[in-house]
């Protein structure tokens, strides 16, 4: 696997772009929008995974497909490799530069192309913010479900490169369940159209559906067109406070098993906890709690009281010692905070932070998480949970501190023996966060050799240069 | 590349940012802030986003970079200050705090332009501001700011000019509220420090101070505020006088230094909050009232300037007594006077949103007055580019920034615009009147004095 020491940009010369070069790339985009001089380049040596940094040799900032277009054409017959950024919010190091490559930013291009009421589509550029969308189609009733706890920043072409998901993918999927059509823009620079105009891919094969979550490593999608969603009647938010884990855990596999439908169930362990109820975040947690257990419903408002009730029910039959009903959005947002806020919180008490995700079947949560804390115990590390319990999505958050070598390389050892523990029980290496630079090395643990081969080739058909986001995602 | 790009002053300007790494490291570099940034929305530089100017920052403190390097100059000096990334951070990054250091970083690297230091020196001294403010308000009185307004070009030094004039012009009283003098002296003049009536005359009505269920306060008569502004200073005393509190004046005071911590003349800033300190503690009241956000600002984080210093403990003491205006005022629920009807366009000035989380209470200020229509400006709570002189120093961005929140302004089609920060109210009022398109700015406070007035609680 790609270590950070390889990575670190004391160890790669990151080379400067000709000056000839850069001029044409500003012909294209515009002089303010490449950036090439070394110290204006520093800011986009990592992305929201600080533990890996490359300086990159030049920034390009295009504000148009034809701009994208005409940008990877140049680059492609200089045999110069490209990584494409959105807001650097990737916690997998999807977007870290690589010392020869240049970044392609999607942040100028930022808007709503045309947004279809009857239809309910909307057409974005992949600058576009995640919940901008939904703030825009509002005023029609509709909203974009898909909502990564990053939601506030993060772009939706990242979130196609990533196949993103969140909190209320529970009941609602992933980005790939509302993606409908991609304007993509190839490595050599050829603009092609997948989809479109809500149609599924049913005429043909469905490369709508194999370029999402491609990591950046397939092309440049600079349109794209998303599904939209009625806004929902009503909300239902209950907290479950439980002594234990475990406890937690059997309340969470009785409201699945119940039949019940939650858009939401997110499970904040103990750790964590007692780090957001310490910061300047606190939510009200009792510190002393074992876990805590957010659930939500949604949808029409007929049936949904009785589901809340069906869920309390489950949750005291599982040994809840405690249990808040939001009545208001106001206490709703209170009783989310503490899982919303917990990602912060950790950067408090740590100067670095590395978090994890990895999906295991929901009914393997407590042991799983067992384990977790005796590896966090034999590193001498300090980990704590917070994870979409719904779909077994686990989010250890491992603190630490980037100037000690010694201790990042124990974050790497411990990191690595989590994904085994993960794959061993029946799980994956990603949730949602995607493989990035991160988890490359650990492909091998849920993927054979002929399996890695036919990825090496899909990569291939887009991009047989292999110069888009090189380095990332296949080992 | 560390080591020789650092100059002996650059280790020692590092140095006091690296006093700060505490306040550095809790930034996980997640992004969330960049969202919130003006200028990151505008130029899509992570290099002009929060994000990416804490890394800047962070590189200096390395040694990685130069603090007089173009990249640090440049971005920083570029920042508004407006600190929008700062409710929105998940990890509490005290951006503000920063960035003060960060230019205090920059301006010993590379003193800042003519403009810049000028403006400062003359903030900084009330002789010369004295005279400054009295030359601005003779051009607003004759007529020949809004005149040259009309007439200069845009461009180059004539657009700054025009720009400084506009700033000028938008100070006039707006029309229709030009009635005064009769019968409110009282208050008045005992609020203002250049007034005849001292100290002790101000005391000369004990019986107010013992019934004043609010508390005692001063007012901070500030810089622009007090050179251009007076009349909101009044209608501060005026309205919290007649809220049950018992102003006193507060003689002494200076010069908020605001400007000089955001200018990185944080020694200047240092010395204008311990005379402060001192004056207010003399006058002994209650609360230390605002009337601009961005002085509010600065003195409610007194204690951070003044970290490590003698005085710190007092710093902080003073620190909890401050409060803007509308504060105070919707503590008590402020009375309601006689309707004036009129819809005003309600903008947030930055320094009380995002800065001093005052967001309602301006608008329940406004509730007291029947007959106000508040209609909320589109993104309200992004910054308007006043953001102290930026118009002058970043021409083009600041217009671009400028435009879209004037636009905005006009698109409520309200009869008024108003937001309770004298800096907003001139970069608005400047705004409207460059692009011809006429309108007066209010603070909130302005209007509530007005419907007093009318409803007679100053007779």
């Amino acid at each position: 696997m790609a270590t950070s020491r390889e990575l670190t940009i004391s160890s790669v010369m990151t080379q400067t772009l000709s000056t000839t070069m850069a001029d044409r790339l500003r012909a294209i985009v515009g002089h303010n929008h490449v950036i090439t001089h070394p110290d204006r380049l520093v800011a986009y040596e990592s992305d929201g995974l600080t533990a890996y940094r490359v300086v990159p040799r030049a920034v390009v900032l295009p504000e148009t497909t034809e701009q994208v277009s005409s940008v990877l054409a140049l680059l492609h017959e200089e045999g110069i490799e490209v990584v494409p950024r959105g807001a650097g919010t990737g916690l997998s190091g999807g977007a870290l530069p690589t010392p020869d490559g240049v970044i392609v930013g999607t942040a100028r291009m930022n808007r709503i192309l045309s947004i279809d009421q009857q239809d309910r589509l909307a057409t974005v550029q992949p600058g576009v913010i995640n919940a901008r969308l939904t703030e825009a189609t509002a005023p029609y009733g509709l909203y974009y479900a898909p909502d990564p706890s990053s939601q506030s920043a993060c772009t939706l072409g990242g979130n196609v490169a990533e196949n993103s998901g969140g909190p209320h993918c529970l009941k609602y999927g992933v980005t790939s369940r509302y993606v409908t059509g991609l304007t993509v823009v190839l490595a050599d620079g050829e603009i092609v159209r997948f989809g479109g105009a809500g149609t599924e891919a049913v005429a043909s094969l469905d490369l709508v559906g194999l370029f999402i979550g491609s990591e950046g490593c397939f092309g440049i999608a600079t349109e794209i067109e998303v599904r939209l969603l009625p806004a929902p009647e009503g909300v239902r938010t209950l907290l479950g406070i439980f002594d234990t884990m475990q406890e937690a855990g059997h309340a969470v596999t009785d409201i699945m098993a119940s039949g019940l439908m939650p858009a939401a169930v997110e499970i904040v362990d103990h750790a964590t906890i007692v780090a957001v109820e310490a910061s300047v975040f606190a939510a009200g947690y009792p510190i002393d709690a074992g876990a805590a257990l957010v659930i939500e419903f949604d949808g029409t408002e007929a049936g949904l009281d009785e589901d809340a009730d069906r869920a309390e029910q489950c949750c005291v039959a599982a040994g809840a010692r405690e249990i808040r009903r939001a009545t208001s959005e106001e206490e709703r947002l209170g009783l989310w905070k503490g899982r919303k806020k917990a990602f912060g919180a950790m950067g408090r008490i740590a100067p670095d932070l590395l978090v994890q995700d990895a999906t295991v079947p929901r009914t393997r949560l407590p042991e799983v998480l067992a384990r977790i804390t005796e590896i966090g115990e034999e590193y001498d590390l300090k980990i704590a949970n917070v994870f979409h319990a719904g779909d077994g999505n686990l989010h250890p958050n491992i603190l630490f501190d980037r100037q000690n070598a010694d201790e990042l390389d124990r974050v790497e050892k411990a990191s690595q023996e989590i994904m085994s523990l993960c794959v061993s029980v029946g799980g994956t290496i990603t949730g949602e966060h995607g493989v990035g630079v991160d988890k490359r090395g650990y492909m091998p643990l849920v993927h054979n050799e002929v399996e890695l081969e036919m990825l090496r080739r899909a990569r291939w058909v887009f991009d047989p240069s292999g110069s888009l986001n090189p380095g990332k995602v296949l080992p | 590349m560390a080591g020789p790009l650092v100059t002996a002053g650059g280790v020692r300007l590092a140095g006091a940012l690296e006093a700060q790494r505490e306040r550095l490291l809790p930034c996980v570099h997640c992004g969330f802030c960049l969202p919130a940034c003006p200028t990151y929305n505008r130029l899509g530089d992570e290099n002009d986003s929060p994000r990416g100017r804490l890394h800047l920052m962070q590189a200096v403190v390395e040694g990685r970079l130069d603090a007089s390097s173009d990249a640090f100059q440049t971005h920083i000096d570029r920042c508004l200050g407006c600190r929008a990334c700062e409710p929105v951070c998940p990890s509490g990054v005290e951006y503000g705090t920063l960035l003060e250091l960060a230019r205090e970083a920059a301006a010993e690297a590379r003193p800042p332009g003519m403009l810049t230091r000028s403006l400062l020196i003359v903030m900084g001294s009330r002789p010369l501001r004295g005279m400054l403010f009295m030359g601005g308000r003779l051009l607003r009185a004759t007529g020949l700011a809004g005149w040259a307004v009309r007439h200069l070009g845009g461009d180059g030094v004539a657009g700054k000019l025009r720009f400084a004039l506009a700033m000028l012009a938008a100070t006039t009283e707006a029309e229709g509220f030009r009635r005064r003098d009769t019968a409110v002296a009282g208050v008045a003049s005992a609020t203002h420090p250049s007034g005849s009536v001292d100290a002790e005359s101000a005391g000369t009505v004990p019986d107010r101070a013992l019934d004043a269920p609010g508390g005692t306060v001063g007012v901070l008569q500030g810089c622009v505020q007090d050179g251009l502004y007076g009349r909101l200073n009044d209608a501060t005393g005026r309205t919290l006088d007649a809220n049950g509190f018992h102003v006193r004046i507060v003689t002494r005071q200076d010069c908020c230094g605001a400007l000089h911590a955001h200018g990185g003349d944080l020694q200047s800033a240092r010395h204008l909050a311990r005379r402060n300190i001192e004056a207010f503690e003399r006058a002994g009241v209650d609360w230390v009232v605002v009337n601009a956000a961005g002085c509010g600002a600065a003195m409610k984080d007194y204690g951070v300037l003044l970290e490590g210093d003698p005085m710190q403990a007092r710093a902080r003491a003073f620190a909890e007594r401050v409060r803007d205006v509308t504060e105070l005022l919707a503590a008590v629920g402020p009375r309601r006077g006689a309707p004036v009807t009129c819809s005003v366009a309600y903008d947030h000035p930055c320094h009380l949103m995002h800065a001093q989380g005052v967001t309602s209470e301006p608008l329940q200020v406004l509730d007291a007055v029947p007959g106000v229509e508040v209609r909320m400006v589109a993104k309200a709570d992004e910054c308007c580019g006043g953001a102290g002189i930026y118009g002058m120093t970043h021409p083009d961005l600041g217009a671009h920034i400028g435009g879209d929140k004037v636009a905005a302004v006009r698109e409520t089609g309200a009869d008024l615009a108003c937001t309770p920060n004298p800096g907003c109210m001139m970069q608005i009022g400047a705004g409207l009147r460059i692009e011809g398109s006429g309108g007066d700015v209010v603070h909130p406070v302005e209007l509530l004095d007005h419907s007093y007035q009318r409803a007679g609680y100053y007779r």
